[in-house]
């Protein structure tokens, strides 16, 4: 199949993809970026660590707040977090991803959005 | 939306319980839906002040997973005059039950934070409750910072014993500041805070030492030693003057006066 056939049979379809593709590009862009611009040694939790209110406590301020929304949400998008915490998606969508890298959080896609939230209940414990 | 007040300290001793249970008692004498939790899980109290016998089902259980919040709240609308409704959540004063709480890890502090933060679907949105009062453990610890990461709103009591004021001054800078909390301070066991003066002095104190707005002064009442627990005193007497600060405090909060 040429390329003007694939654009002519599903041009909406190929199009979304190619959207979806480079949004997840730029996310992981973003979460690289924030490594960077932070100390990304600072960051490194204890393996399995939970997101309880001391380790809220010992997050840099920017990340805590993020977190924080995460926790009084329970699940959310970067969007429905920019909301909350009347800063850009981008920025949300940078420190959610660093919070999924650092284990703190899990993200799940369901078609185009990305949801974020504690797992609480898979994580064992007394 | 209702509202989910936690009263904490830095010290035992300020006078939590007793501002949590008549706070609460307030709130449902002027018609609010209102539910008490005893969240310290150290040393229960609501049980003995409530004289409460017969409680099938803890905040503990809750807590553990293993009943719904409804199980727990026990219906006390009966005992109070007017129209509110006044709910307890009442902690297991058992030795067992003590120990048990205070060996759980930090997942389960997790899990039961998420179970505090569920009350605003279940409680306040679903059934109505206009405020949640949450009566804590003195200090920082897991179960008190649980509390005051799900509440809206903190208050802070503290006394003038220098102590206390040392560290609630350090409580409020590194750790309300860092989860961005609205906090109102009550000052208890204040002397002499009859006169204009001596309250203005007070007032303007508080705003430099502790940099939060303040919600109350209580003075220090031999009536309220000679009650030893047995009297809620915005109940049983209506026209003390520490039902009267009571109900300015109630009117701050229910009007959204506070910060």
């Amino acid at each position: 199949m040429t390329r003007e056939e694939i654009l002519s049979k599903k041009p909406l379809h190929v199009l979304e993809k190619i959207r979806e593709n480079l949004e997840r590009l730029n996310e992981k862009m973003e979460v690289m970026i924030e490594l960077q611009k932070h100390d990304r040694k600072g960051f490194q939790p204890l393996p399995d660590t939970p997101l309880d209110v001391m380790t809220l406590l010992s997050m840099p301020d920017h990340l805590r707040k993020t977190a924080m929304t995460i926790c009084r949400c329970g699940r959310a998008t970067a969007e429905e977090v920019a909301q909350q915490t009347s800063r850009a998606r981008a920025v949300e969508s940078a420190y959610l991803n660093q919070l999924v890298i650092m284990g703190y959080l899990k993200k799940e896609r369901k078609g185009r959005k990305a949801y974020f939230y504690a797992d609480r209940d898979n994580q064992g414990g007394t | 939306m209702g509202k989910i007040i936690a009263v904490h300290s830095y010290k035992g001793g300020t006078g939590k319980t007793l501002l949590s249970v008549n706070l609460a008692a307030d709130l449902a004498k002027h018609g609010k839906k209102v539910c008490l939790f005893d969240l310290d899980f150290r040393a229960p109290s609501l049980f003995a002040l409530l004289k409460m016998e017969n409680t099938t089902y803890w905040l503990n259980d809750y807590l553990n997973g293993n009943c719904t919040i409804n199980k727990v709240l026990i219906d006390l609308s009966s005992r109070l005059q007017g129209n509110g409704n006044f709910f307890a959540a009442l902690a297991n004063p058992s030795t067992e039950a003590i120990r048990d709480m205070s060996a759980k890890d930090r997942k389960w502090e997790m899990r039961a934070l998420g179970r505090l933060l569920s009350l605003r679907n279940t409680l306040l949105s679903d059934q109505k409750f206009d405020y949640l009062v949450f009566d804590t453990s003195p200090g920082l610890q897991y179960s008190s910072i649980n509390a005051i990461v799900a509440a809206d709103f903190v208050i802070v009591a503290t006394t003038s014993d220098r102590s206390d004021v040392n560290g609630t001054r350090r409580m409020l800078q590194e750790l309300y500041n860092l989860f961005e909390k609205k906090t109102g301070l009550v000052i208890n066991k204040v002397l002499d805070p009859t006169s204009k003066s001596k309250k203005e002095e007070m007032y303007a104190k508080v705003k430099d030492i502790y940099e939060v707005p303040m919600l109350g002064l209580v003075p220090c009442f031999c009536e309220i030693l000679r009650a030893e627990g047995n009297v809620i005193f915005v109940q049983d007497k209506p026209n003390h003057p520490f039902t009267k600060i009571l109900d300015e405090m109630v009117s701050k909060i229910d009007a959204n006066e506070v910060n």
